[in-house]
């Protein structure tokens, strides 16, 4: 999207109030979704529902071809579809929806930092396990990205996959690396996750903000997905303060909702 | 230890952003290395720059030699906290992930700009023939690495990036800006490997002659982070101090050394056809007219 037609949306965003009938597309969660696709969509259920923001989650098996930018997940919103956090915050903003607005300007700065910090090393880590481990993407990615299509499709569409991530971890410098090296990463992004966090019940202080959501998304869906080996999970079982603090986000956001 | 990296020009130590974090952590911890810089050598083609060779071992990129050098008790971060070490990582994240697009966009895609500056200076700098292969392999080394990065699968175009990546990397110098306020250094009065970084990725930016670049206005107006690129250089590379001189010095000398080797070589030659060239005309008229010239022998002799 050009910066003229960002600036569009965001006035004509502006101008509509948050609809009932917003919805956020995914792919099918029980056969498909990767965990790197339901990390990014929980993330962006978790800030939908601490900005207080009702959306109806729907599944589809082409949702990846449905958003705009090809990646998981996108809201519906009105007449407008936007595409992953980073957009759907900015979105929420126009609309006078924000979480950071309380936050300095060295606080903003530090938020963003730590918000890239689980993009660059999280994200790709979880990426690189799904598409560069071959046990991984042999018993779980490849047959679930591509269960709802027929052969020979749905073997043309997972190997196609599964050649972009590779070329995408190449370029990131990641294609040399093994298992090992990835897993001893997680635990120092972890381990900065931890300490920044400290005693508190919230990145900052008592109000929750994006980063929030963004850990939680990403941390939950590691300690709650079963892959061919646990290592991942017990990287982010041995920090007690993160644990806790998925366990405070969930409750807070998550169980609540679904009992009342 | 030895460190191989690419030569320094635009009052820089290196032009090269990797190579200038790798530069500025060892004057910060206080490393003494030999630098070789692989400007006019085969190694622009085949060696991974930076590269730090010490001993049997030889590291490459910016965080594994950073983190050897650590090993290596060579520690700028050692007065860091743990919830400081841990800021270094996010930010450091953030310059990897916002900035470094938009300064491979401007210095390898950007028309102008490669044109003009990137691809004459690093063509001038290797050998021939890599001159004609090394800047093309750099510039779709970047194109590459921002469309699988950034770009949006399936139709991967530079055009519907740009606007996104450059509103990005200001975002980032405004957050830098916004972090550093108005310290020298990012924690407290001595630099870390945070600032190596930041001035690793800012400091080409700010420096280079570029031809067109709406970012590097951008930077300039951030008067904070320039005075910090300036604060470095001047502290740590300027030829005032003590430290980085000789190396620079020695490559320069070494340099003239071979100039002047040359030149003397060509001189002796340019010399010795000279004289064959007087002989040979001499020649035609001394033998028509043996008598003169005994008579110069005999006047010669005595004198």
């Amino acid at each position: 999207m050009s910066l003229a037609a960002e600036a569009f949306v965001s006035q004509m965003a502006a101008a509509e109030p948050w609809p009932e009938t917003a919805t956020l597309y995914q792919p099918l969660k029980e056969d498909q979704i990767l965990l790197s696709d339901c990390a990014s969509s929980l993330a962006v259920q978790a800030y939908l529902r601490m900005c207080g923001l009702p959306v109806q989650v729907v599944c589809r098996a082409n949702a990846e071809y449905m958003s705009p930018s090809g990646k998981i997940p996108f809201i519906h919103v009105g007449n407008q579809v936007v595409s992953e956090l980073g957009p759907i915050v900015q979105f929420t903003k126009a609309k006078g929806h924000s979480l950071s607005d309380g936050l300095d300007d060295v606080q903003r700065a530090e938020m963003k930092a730590y918000m890239e910090l689980v993009n660059n090393m999280l994200l790709t880590a979880e990426l690189y396990i799904q598409w560069c481990d071959d046990a991984t993407a042999a018993e779980i990615s490849r047959p679930r990205y591509s269960s709802p299509y027929s052969w020979p499709l749905s073997n043309i569409l997972a190997y196609q996959k599964q050649w972009e991530v590779r070329r995408k971890m190449n370029a990131v410098g990641w294609g040399g690396k093994t298992l090992e090296q990835v897993y001893e990463d997680v635990s120092q992004c972890c381990q900065a996750l931890s300490q920044r966090l400290g005693t508190q019940q919230y990145f900052f202080n008592k109000q929750p903000t994006e980063l929030d959501a963004l850990v939680f998304g990403h941390l939950f869906t590691i300690l709650t997905t079963r892959l061919t080996s646990t290592e991942l999970a017990e990287k982010i079982k041995s920090y007690g303060n993160l644990l806790s603090f998925c366990r405070r986000i969930e409750q807070t956001y998550f169980e609540d909702k679904s009992s009342s | 230890m030895e460190l191989r990296c690419w030569g320094g020009d635009w009052g820089l130590p290196s032009v090269h952003s990797e190579s200038l974090i790798v530069l500025a952590y060892t004057k910060f911890a206080g490393a003494k290395v030999t630098v070789s810089p692989v400007d006019w050598t085969w190694k622009t083609l085949t060696a991974t720059v930076p590269e730090l060779v010490c001993g049997d071992s030889a590291v490459q990129e910016p965080t594994p030699i950073v983190n050897f050098l650590r090993k290596q008790r060579f520690n700028a971060d050692f007065e860091l906290s743990a919830r400081q070490g841990a800021d270094t990582m996010a930010y450091i994240a953030l310059l990897e992930e916002k900035l470094r697009p938009a300064l491979l966009h401007t210095f390898w895609v950007d028309a102008e700009n490669y044109a003009n500056l990137t691809r004459p200076w690093f063509a001038s700098r290797s050998p021939f023939p890599l001159n004609f292969l090394v800047p093309p392999r750099h510039a779709n080394i970047a194109l590459s690495r921002i469309l699988l990065t950034k770009g949006e699968a399936p139709l991967h175009r530079i055009t519907e990036v740009e606007g996104k990546i450059y509103s990005d990397a200001k975002e980032c110098l405004n957050l830098l800006s916004y972090r550093l306020g108005t310290e020298n250094y990012f924690f407290g009065n001595s630099p870390t490997s945070l600032d190596a970084f930041v001035f690793g990725f800012v400091a080409p930016l700010y420096k280079a002659g570029l031809p067109s670049s709406p970012l590097q206005s951008h930077l300039r107006q951030l008067d904070n982070v320039t005075r910090f690129c300036d604060n470095i250089l001047a502290v740590y590379f300027s030829s005032d101090h003590p430290c980085p001189p000789p190396l620079v010095q020695e490559t320069m000398d070494a340099n003239l050394q071979k100039l002047t080797q040359l030149v003397n070589k060509e001189s002796n030659l340019i010399e010795k056809m000279d004289d064959n060239l007087r002989s040979s005309p001499q020649h035609k008229p001394h033998r028509p007219d043996p008598k003169p010239s005994l008579a110069s022998e005999k006047n010669s002799t005595p004198a």
